[in-house]
Formats: structure tokens, sequence, C-alpha cells
């Protein structure tokens, strides 16, 4: 029995050692179909890693734009820029409070901004947000708070990625690494927009549905709030819009609307400005560069209307 | 629990420990442990259901009791028909009650009566088809005097809830698990390691090979009109290794944990794909049930023994109680149908045990007769799949409809191909870890073969990695929980 316990013991502590290595192995020379449960890609979709390379030269930041891709394809620091304001985005794909409390507790600080603009999408209230911790890990730093968060989400696909990101980090072999301004449709803008190539939606029905709202969410949207207000930042929440379609098949919009007033000035812009499906949007939940100027336009208009900033 | 997930990975050292360092001195008190471990482990599920088992115990123990006692036979008949009507009535209302209802609800609408069926909203406990099986399978062998009927109470209730087993499987008789409880249990060092290496097995089969076949074979199955004949094929074949990965993993980890415990249950798969005929592959697929059905129906109903109708009568009931045991539906009903057809042919012309030995024992190939005959097996088996996996009749006739059209000729669909290169491509080296290993008890029994131990040990870590890089990031409860 003791020779039993002792061996299991020692193939653990074996196994695990194999385990890193393996990884290690397998993110260097597998290839990517092999890799269901190893998601390290530097320069991934959302060029979070141009993003974050800009962080350290930002000077004199106006709006700090935060949130999931209606952020970053959705704010576009050009429009403000032309109405005098300087502007940054950090939004990125998939990007949940979760993940958004990590980026403050790194950036807010070297940010400084004046004013917060939050995008409130309701599904990143209803997910896990792997594939953004996924993001962070690959294309910014692995710390202490990036650890606590993959315990916290506990996902295999985070773990693997981690122990290969701490393999990479380690080596330093981002170092070399450059992203591509343009790829495929997708056109980088400095500050850290993303334009679509103009592109528009086909119309379709979408059943009737609730989103289910994770509890964990929204203890660190309060966390985020927590945050702001420790450090006197000026902060608004914004819902950017979405087809009517996909917006009107969701059940509990009111529900979400309402929570969010609680925490402070919300402003649902499908419920402000009425833009076209087709027109306005390349997809579902993503509006067009057309669109993308209304809904801009709007929103500077009412910052300058109600002296927001 | 599930025994691929994180509850499981504590709870089972946990039990491991108290069992052999705590409980160790005393079999009473190790049994009451187990019985306890079993009941905790199935009311994780649903606390409120323990109470069928533990009705369900009680009933069977002293029925036991009776039948010791009573001479009478007519008093002992009324005895096993009360045990009987107990386990048969329960899985009858939680399984096939709604069945039944809307099944007479559809009879009467081809008279031209319209009748509401009165559904019962209510959910199918988890393994019922499984502990009624096992425990009737006592009062059945004690009222025929094939077994001495327990007085300990303990053990028997153990017997019935033994956690390795519980859910889904494999069915003990009492003759064999039974006895196990009576005697102490001495740790076995072989035995345990070689416990470990089959639950790493079947971990293997269940998530890397099960799980991700089901993907694929979810995404045909549930997509059917939009691909071609030769890509519903796939589908179908996609599902034969799914079903196999999930049930035999289960009863890899199954008999895995029991042995850890002292326990040896039966093997409940023997490489059934690797059949040359119908008969074989019934001989070497879930041999639990088959052999429960052999014991406790066919042969009380005379077997294979009188005229040829009797034969045919027998075969067809006992592959349509087997279909009908996996679920309340028309399709599983067609499924044991199926191969009953398949079946009778061989049984007729006195062919059904003419594959008894393994195959190509001795050689590392097999002949192109045996080759043959394999791949016609499986060929059959994956037909008959398609009515146990599609969600009604119309579904299953509408798939091998389009397998029979001019798309069984064309290409299979390229992204699905492309998507699955992994899965085929594991699959592959799955089934021939399995060819070499399928005069052993299970895919990684290592007896009497002498490797190094970091040769070994490395070769473990690396089914682990393979494990943990291919799980599904959500929970997949296994196939047969559902029966």
């Amino acid at each position: 029995m003791k020779n039993f316990v002792r061996n299991i013991f020692l193939f653990s502590i074996f196994a695990l050692i194999n385990y890193i290595i393996l990884i290690i192995i397998w993110g260097d020379y597998a290839h990517i179909f092999l890799k269901k449960n190893l998601n390290y890609r530097i320069g991934s979709y959302g060029h979070m890693f141009s993003r974050i390379k800009e962080i350290p030269n930002l000077k004199e930041i106006d709006i700090l734009f935060l949130g999931s891709s209606h952020s970053y394809r959705g704010f576009d620091t050009r429009i403000f820029k032309k109405n005098n304001l300087n502007t940054f985005n950090l939004g990125s794909s998939g990007q949940t409070p979760l993940q958004t409390e990590i980026l403050m507790k790194r950036y807010l600080k070297i940010i400084k901004p004046k004013l917060i603009i939050f995008e409130v999408y309701p599904n990143t209230f209803s997910i896990d947000g792997v594939e953004s911790t996924l993001d962070i890990i690959a294309n910014d730093e692995i710390d202490f708070e990036i650890i606590k968060l993959a315990f916290k989400q506990n996902n295999i696909k985070i773990y693997n990625t981690l122990i290969y990101g701490l393999y990479y980090d380690i080596l330093n072999k981002k170092k070399d690494f450059k992203e591509e301004i343009i790829k495929g449709d997708n056109k980088y803008i400095k500050g850290g927009f993303v334009e679509k190539k103009l592109k528009y939606f086909k119309n379709i029905e979408y059943n009737k549905k609730n989103r289910n709202f994770k509890q964990k969410q929204f203890d660190a949207f309060e966390n985020i709030i927590s945050l702001f207000k420790k450090g006197n930042y000026k902060f608004i929440f914004v819902q950017a819009p979405l087809t009517k379609s996909i917006y009107n098949s969701y059940r509990n919009n009111v529900f979400f609307d309402k929570k969010m007033e609680k925490y402070g000035f919300y402003f649902n812009f499908n419920e402000i400005i009425f833009l076209n499906d087709s027109l306005h949007f390349y997809n579902s939940d993503h509006l067009n560069q057309n669109g993308v100027e209304i809904f801009n336009l709007k929103l500077i208009e009412i910052l300058n209307k109600q002296k927001i900033i | 629990m599930l025994f691929n997930s994180i509850e499981f990975a504590i709870f089972l050292p946990l039990i491991f420990i108290l069992y052999w360092f705590v409980a160790n001195k005393n079999l009473k008190f190790q049994n009451i442990l187990l019985v306890v471990a079993s009941y905790v482990f199935y009311g994780w599920w649903d606390w409120r259901f323990l109470s069928l088992i533990i009705f369900s115990s009680a009933v069977d123990y002293f029925v036991g009791l009776g039948l010791k006692k009573e001479e009478n036979e007519s008093k002992r008949k009324l005895l096993l028909w009360t045990s009987i009507f107990v386990n048969l009535g329960f899985l009858g209302v939680f399984k096939y009650f709604n069945f039944f209802a809307e099944s007479f609800a559809d009879a009467f609408m081809l008279f031209g009566q319209k009748i509401e069926a009165n559904r019962l909203n209510i959910i199918l406990p988890v393994g019922i088809s499984f502990y009624t099986f096992q425990t009737l399978s006592y009062s059945i062998d004690v009222y025929k005097r094939k077994l001495e009927p327990t007085k300990d109470i303990i053990s028997f209730f153990a017997f019935v809830s033994f956690f390795p087993q519980l859910v889904a499987g494999p069915i003990e008789r009492a003759t064999n698990l039974l006895p196990q409880f009576y005697k102490k249990r001495n740790f076995s060092y072989d035995k345990a390691v070689d416990g470990m290496r089959q639950i790493l097995w079947g971990l293997f089969k269940k998530i890397v090979i099960a799980d991700n076949c089901a993907i694929y074979a979810n995404d045909i199955f549930n997509n059917y009109t939009d691909y071609s004949g030769s890509t519903l094929v796939i589908g179908a074949i996609f599902f034969a290794f799914q079903i196999y990965g999930d049930f035999s993993g289960y009863s890899d980890i199954a008999i895995g944990t029991s042995r850890l415990f002292g326990f040896n249950l039966k093997q409940n798969f023997a490489f059934p794909y690797f059949s040359r005929d119908i008969a074989e592959f019934w001989r070497r697929w879930h041999i639990s049930l088959s052999t429960w059905f052999r014991d406790y129906l066919y042969i009380p109903m005379g077997g294979s023994r009188g005229g040829t109708w009797m034969k045919i009568r027998n075969t067809f009931i006992i592959f349509i109680v087997s279909g009908f045991w996996h679920g309340a539906n028309w399709t599983f009903i067609i499924w044991g149908a199926l191969n009953a057809i398949y079946f009778l042919p061989l049984m007729l012309m006195k062919k059904n045990r003419k594959n008894i030995n393994t195959v190509a024992e001795g050689k590392f190939f097999p002949s192109i007769k045996e080759f043959f005959n394999m791949a016609i097996t499986f060929a059959l088996t994956v037909f008959a799949w398609i009515f146990f996996r599609a969600e009604n009749l119309s579904h299953a006739m509408d798939y091998i409809s389009i397998i029979f059209s001019k798309s069984l000729f064309s290409f299979p669909n390229l992204n699905i191909i492309k998507r699955s290169l992994f899965v085929i491509l594991i699959t592959l080296i799955f089934l021939f870890v399995e060819w070499t290993q399928r005069n052993k008890k299970h895919g990684l029994e290592i007896k009497n073969i002498k490797f190094p131990r970091i040769f070994k040990w490395s070769f473990y870590s690396f089914i682990i990695f393979l494990i943990f890089m291919f799980t599904q990031t959500n929970e997949t409860p296994f196939i047969y929980f559902q029966f």
C-alpha cells in the first residue's frame, strides 16, 4: 500500500513535469488542428497586440473606451479627433468585465483619461470570457492577476495557454513580433479602432431568447466601478447599437437597462438612434463604417450637450 | 457525479484513503463507508432519487430473506413477483409511462379517435435501468436457489449501490459481486496499478475518442439534410466510435475503480468492433446486459431449444426487449429488431458460435477473410446505429434514404473532413492499440510485459496530456446515463 501511494505521488510529479514539457513542444511544433486546448496567438483577431504596444506612448487622453469588439469596432478614434477629442480604445474581442478589471488594474494609472466610456454589451455579462483571457495572455504580459483570473475561470484551455505563455515570456520570444496593420478586411487605426471594409448585413430572423447573466461578471463590474471611483475618474456606460432583429430577439433588455442605470450614467443607443439593419451593420451585432459615423457623432453630441466632457 | 469531473477527482482519492487507511481494520466499517460514499456519489446528481435505490434495496433484501424461510412454492412465487413488480414498476413509471401513453394515443388516432395522452412530467432517475436489473437478478437467483440470500443488510445495500458501477453498469450478478462484500479485501499492488491503467484508458476513450467524435456525429445527424450520402456514412461511423468510446470507457473506469477497492467486476466490452459476425459482436458488446437477458429471459423462454419458430420468436423477443431497455422510443425497438434480423441466419444455420476465439489469434495481421468479415460486421453495426442515434423513426428513415441516393458516390464534405482530421487520426491510432491488445482485458493491460518504468510513465503521461489537450471545456455526461 505504501509503495502504491509513494509511486502515485512520484508519478504525479513526473506527469506534471512531462505535461509542461509537452505543452511547450506541442505549442511550438504541432499543427493548429492538434491544438484544441492550447490557443496562444500573438497578433490574433482584434489587434490587441498593437493596442497594448501603444499604451506607454499615450499622452493626455480625453476619453478611454473599454469593452468588447463593439468598442474597438464601434468607437472610431479619428471621428473623435476631428472633434478635438484625444481618445484611446482599449476594447478587445469578447472582453468581459473580468478582463476589463485586469486591464484597468494594469493601465488606468498610466492612461489617466479624463473620461471613461465603458461599452456594456449585455452578452459579455452572460459568458465566461475565456477567449478574451487567452487574448490577454498572448498579447499582453502575464502577471499574478491573470494567474488569479485563470483559477477563477478554471478552464483547461486557459491553463494550457498560460503555461505556454509563461515559457514564451520567460524566453522573451515576443520581442521581435510585428503585427500587420491590415489583416484581411480589417485595418488597425492608431488609437485602437479597427476599421472593417464596408459591408452590409443580410437580415435574418432570430428566435426569442433570454440572456443568462453571470453574477461573477457583475461582481467584476462593481470592482471596476470601485477602481474608477477610487481614482476619481469620470465614467459613463454605453450600449452600442445592434441590429433590430437581434436586439429585439432578447427578452431581458429592460432588465439589463435598469441594472446599468443603477451604476451611473447609462446610454442605450438601441433606444437613442434608429439605424437600418441592412445599411448600417455588417453583421447582426457590429456596425459598418456608415453606422459607426452616425453612432459616434450622436455620442459626441450627447457628451457636449450634457457637458459630460 | 461524473467520472470525468473535478468532483470525482477529489472524491475518489478521499474515499480510497478512508477505505484503506481508516476503515481497513473492520470489514463492516469498510462496507458502511462504501454505502455512504455510493449515496453521496449518486445524491450529487439528485439526492431525492436516493429514496428509490433505498426502497428497491430494502424490498429485495426482505424478499431474499422471505424466500429463504418460505417453502410453499406459491408463496415463494408471490415474493418473487413482489420484487419484479416493484423494480419493473419503478422502471415502467419513470422510463416507459409517457411512451405507452403516447403510443396508445397515436394508435387511437389511426382509427380516427383523437385522445389526449396524459404525460407525466417526471425526469428519468440516472442509472435506474442498471441497478433495478442488478437487484432483480438477486431475487431471481435466490428464488431459483442458485444463491443463498444474505442476512447482512449493509453488504446487500453496498452491492446494490456500489458507486463505480451504480449509474451505468456493468450490471453485476449477485453471485459474483455480493460474496466479495462478505470477505476481507486485501490491497493488491498489481491489481491497483492495473486498475489505474484501466481508468486512464477509460478516460482516454471517453474524453478523447467519444467526446471528439460526438462533435462531428452531432453536427452531421442534426443537419443531415445539408450533407451528401457519403458524409452521412461518415457521420454514422463517428457515432459508432462515440458510443463505443463513451460506454466502454465508462465500463473501464468502473472496473478500474472497483479494483482500487479490491473488487473484481466482470468484463463488459471485449473489443467488439473486431468481431467477425453479429453473434460474436453480441458476445463482446455490453456483455453484462446480453448475458442478463440470456439468463433471465431467453433461457427461461426456451432459448434455442424447440422448433424453428420458437427460436425465431425468442430471438426477436430478446433483441427487441434489449432495444427497448435502452430507451422508450421506437428507434430502439427497430434497432433491436434489426440486430435480430442480422443474428437469425447465423442461428438458424447453427453458425452463431463459429467465432468463439479472438480474431487472428497468435498472429498480428488477420487473414483476408477475417478482415472482410470484420468489415461486413462493422458495416452492419454502423447501419443499425443510425436507428439508435436518430431522434425518431422518420429522422432515421430520411437519413438512410439520403445515404442510398446518388450522393453516396460523391466526395464527403471537405470542411467536415478537414476539421475532423485529428479525430480520424487519433481514432485510427486508438484502433491500432486496441487491435494489439485484443486478447487482453483492456487496452492498457501490460501483464507479462516488462518495460522500463521511465518508458511506461512517459507513455501514461502522454495519454494524460492528450486527455487534457482534447477534452471538451463544457460538461459531457455519458450517453448511457440516459438509459
